[in-house]
């Protein structure tokens, strides 16, 4: 286990360099110049042909593209992502602080989800074909379906507009989870409990749940013990891709919510071409993605002893 | 039906009729007049886009301006130019202002308003600038003569400084302050907190040098998202919302709210390409550029598409700015009579498809949407291309989500009409047209003038207003250079005058909407009772 886990650590370092040299290439290579944005941006207009050059020199754009990627992953090998173009401020602490930030949407959210999705997922399955079933996934299909930008401003109107139940934006008390956390879940929620419904209905009609039907079992234990038991292997797989999106920052829902995670601030970035922090976040989702895949695969064998990491073979 | 069935059916349809229900608005009964106990007010501001380091920090002062930091000069909603930190000041030939300091003032640490401060802390932090600003500023520029008086040389002749000092960019603050993180101004509010991209926090300078402010805490929070600030206005988050759509005005005023408009500060107006390369030198033909002129019915662009949230104003610097002699611009009629016989004149005939040819070359434009994104331009643009279809011009619309992105389109010259919406922040009237189309001096933005610059008779009439140090004067040569971009040259295709729209809870009291954002000022806003 501990070999195992030691070989995919190290299969980080190649991954987040392609990612790294990926991004630093698309995103030099977008339409926009980065400098004129920055000088007309505290110009508050169009910036002249000397703003422009000036900015380009205080933002570190001189020189071709190579030396400048080369420059960059030299600092971010010591954990120095750089200075914003936009702030002039650090990247790393700024990207911590916002991770911090989308964490406190993303936890939640990751945990509602699957407090919905499962249940939903096994009334849907045990009650194949009946009204309940149908009901539960055409909801379910309704919430995979829906923008979420939608769901967040109509939540907001009905909500906070009208009923005036809770804050319609920013950070708070617990009351301003309530709108943010439920917009971040639905959609999550939906595709796992119609994935939860797909993956049980596979599990029971297996051999061992007849058998256990056969042997007198009540339909409880058939469902939970049984076949919810083997069905968790594909399903912990979709919750932790489903985590780690979550994680990643969800920009929409942190835009129309005022809430400065990560996700807002790489659109953020995006506009303003602010190269070290789209590079710094990207680094991020992916170390979150390699993490969350590590993490997914040690899960399987607890969850199955029959599966065994690679050299426990 | 079950009877768990039964119950969620009814809890789903209560929920259901109480939120479409006609809900009261939440903009208050009418103020009382009397003014309320608490007296903080919140504002649903823009995006946080401070910068925080370096000599162009500006924490609490642009774009959004909190009233932390003051400028020499102050622009009123009329583009005057009034007295601010300086009582007056007076120009000395030949190329050298002397400012008079108001007496008596105080930073919010105490220190007092001086020359040195002054020099310190506007023109020797501007002097740093590519350029010295738009002021010109150089490292030896400013000279303190006393203690209340300083004279300002910039390193270019420059007549226009009383007129540019009022842009927030010029503030002064305490010497030493950190402009970045915790900036100390005169202000009549000074720094409490700041949190990035969510709030701004400032209260009453109890010492200001002028009327005290009424608030005693202003929040400024930041909501990137249009329809997010206006629902938080709606759901009673905040009492000011910056930047309401004109589509929206209407909805709020019927739930209570009010709705205050700017004179005009900004312009929606095309810019023709007439120095594009094939296949973008169609409108070096001024035919076309007049057929456009004239196939626009821009009164019914103002009422209808922008709901009458706008002008049908041609003159592209404010009107106000300019003063009276904003009539010698004309713009155009809607006359598409005219248009049609213009571009028939000129050998371009209707073909098959209602688009007009000549030459087996159709005459079909691309018009450029994105300045500020082109979500922000929307419906414009679908307006524009029907209103020109009817004469026979097609129009291909290429929207860019993003600055960045329609920059790089003006960079290739790769469009014909590029759709802008511009501000005037400061009241050198004479500014945008410098920087946008003037080839004569080196103050231009050289992607503009490339594709847009009139030619010499713009700049010669223009060229007199650089040195010519009487205000009314430089108005009337600038209204000159404008009708000969507007009305002769035809590079310019104003479209309409923009306001600056506030939404308002109706007890917010003495708010007084300026067309220039980053100059609005919060000294006399109150809140009366009936919260």
């Amino acid at each position: 286990m501990r070999n195992y886990v030691l070989r995919r650590l190290l299969l980080f370092v190649p991954t987040l360099i392609g990612m790294s040299i990926l991004t630093f290439g698309v995103s030099n290579l977008t339409p926009g110049d980065p400098a004129f944005a920055f000088a007309s941006r505290l110009a508050n207009r169009p910036a002249t042909a000397d703003e422009v050059a000036e900015a380009r020199k205080d933002l570190g754009l001189e020189g071709g593209l190579v030396p400048r990627y080369f420059r960059w992953a030299g600092r971010a090998a010591q954990g120095d992502l750089g200075i914003s173009f936009s702030t002039r401020l650090p990247v790393r602490p700024e990207l911590v602080q916002r991770a911090r930030y989308t964490l406190q949407l993303a936890i939640p959210a990751a945990v509602l989800s699957v407090l919905i999705a499962i249940p939903v997922g096994v009334i849907s399955a045990v009650r194949r074909g009946r009204f309940s079933d149908q009901v539960l996934r055409i909801v379910t299909l309704a919430g995979a379906s829906v923008p979420s930008f939608w769901l967040a401003l109509m939540l907001i109107v009905v909500v906070a507009v009208k009923l005036s139940w809770v804050p319609s934006a920013g950070r708070g008390g617990a009351v301003s989870y309530i709108l943010p956390v439920l917009t971040l879940s639905a959609a999550p929620a939906a595709v796992l409990a119609r994935f939860t419904r797909s993956a049980l209905l596979e599990t029971m009609t297996s051999d061992y749940v007849v058998t256990a039907r056969a042997k007198g079992a009540r339909e409880a234990v058939v469902v939970g013990r049984h076949a919810l038991r083997n069905a968790l292997v594909p399903l912990v797989t979709a919750i932790g891709t489903s985590f780690a999106a979550l994680i990643g920052g969800a920009a929409v829902v942190e835009t129309v919510f005022v809430w400065p995670g990560v996700g807002r601030l790489l659109v953020e970035a995006i506009g303003q071409r602010d190269y070290p922090v789209i590079a710094g976040v990207v680094l991020y989702s992916g170390a979150v993605f390699a993490v969350m895949s590590l993490v997914v695969d040690l899960l399987y064998a607890v969850i199955d002893p029959r599966i065994r990491l690679a050299d426990e073979q | 039906m079950s009877y768990f069935r039964k119950i969620g059916v009814v809890v789903v349809f209560s929920l259901l009729a109480t939120a479409c229900g006609g809900g009261d608005g939440d903009g208050g009964t009418p103020e009382s007049g009397q003014p309320a106990v608490n007296q903080e007010l919140r504002v649903g501001a823009g995006e946080d886009q401070y910068v925080r380091e370096g000599t162009s920090a500006n924490l609490g002062v642009q774009p959004v301006n909190a009233n932390i930091a003051e400028t020499l000069t102050y622009l009123s909603p009329t583009y005057e130019v009034r007295p601010l930190l300086a009582e007056r000041w007076e120009f000395r030939a030949p190329n050298t202002w002397r400012f008079f300091l108001r007496p008596n003032v105080k930073f919010h640490d105490g220190q007092p308003l001086n020359a040195q401060a002054v020099k310190t802390t506007l023109f020797d932090r501007v002097a740093q600038q590519r350029g010295g600003g738009t002021i010109k500023a150089g490292p030896n520029s400013a000279v303190v003569v006393d203690d209340l008086t300083i004279d300002f040389t910039p390193t270019a002749p420059n007549y226009r400084v009383p007129e540019q000092v009022v842009h927030p960019s010029n503030v002064v603050y305490a010497p030493g302050s950190d402009a970045g993180n915790r900036p100390v101004g005169t202000g009549p509010f000074r720094f409490v907190e700041y949190q990035p991209k969510e709030r701004l926090v400032v209260e009453r300078n109890p010492d200001y040098w002028g009327t005290k402010a009424k608030l005693s805490r202003i929040t400024f929070r930041f909501f990137p998202e249009a329809n997010a600030r206006r629902l938080a206005l709606e759901a009673g988050d905040v009492d000011v919302a910056f930047g309401i759509s004109g589509p929206d005005v209407k909805g709020l005023r019927s739930r209570g709210f009010e709705v205050a408009t700017s004179p005009v500060g900004s312009y929606q107006a095309m810019y023709a390409n007439i120095r594009g390369g094939p296949p973008h030198d169609l409108l070096q033909d001024p035919a076309i550029r007049l057929a456009i002129n004239l196939g626009i019915d821009r009164k019914q662009l103002v009422e209808g598409v922008l709901e009458g949230q706008a002008t049908a104003d041609q003159t592209m610097i404010p009107p106000d700015a300019l003063g009276r002699y904003k009539s010698k611009i004309n713009g155009f009629p809607f006359d598409q009579a005219r248009a049609r016989t213009t571009l028939d004149n000129a050998g371009w005939r209707p073909g098959p498809d209602g688009i007009r040819e000549k030459n087996g070359r159709k005459l079909t434009l691309q018009l450029i949407s994105g300045f500020g994104g082109a979500e922000v331009h929307k419906p414009v643009p679908a307006y524009l291309q029907s209103q020109l279809r009817n004469i026979g011009i097609g129009i291909d619309i290429v929207e860019r989500p993003d600055s960045a992105s329609y920059q790089s389109l003006i960079d290739s010259g790769s469009g014909d009409l590029f759709l802008e919406r511009g501000s005037q922040n400061d009241a050198n009237v004479g500014f945008l047209p410098t920087l946008l189309f003037y080839t004569g001096g080196s103050g231009a933005s050289a992607q503009y003038t490339k594709l847009f610059a009139p030619g010499p008779r713009f700049d010669q009439i223009l060229a007199p207003a650089v040195t010519e140090p009487d205000a009314d004067k430089t108005q009337s040569i600038v209204a000159d250079a404008m009708h000969q971009l507007i009305d002769v040259d035809m590079v310019v295709i104003p479209l309409a005058g923009l306001f600056q729209i506030y939404g308002l809870k109706k007890n917010v009291q003495g708010f007084t909407p300026h067309p220039s954002l980053i100059s609005l000022r919060w000294d006399n806003v109150s809140l009366g009772s009936n919260r």
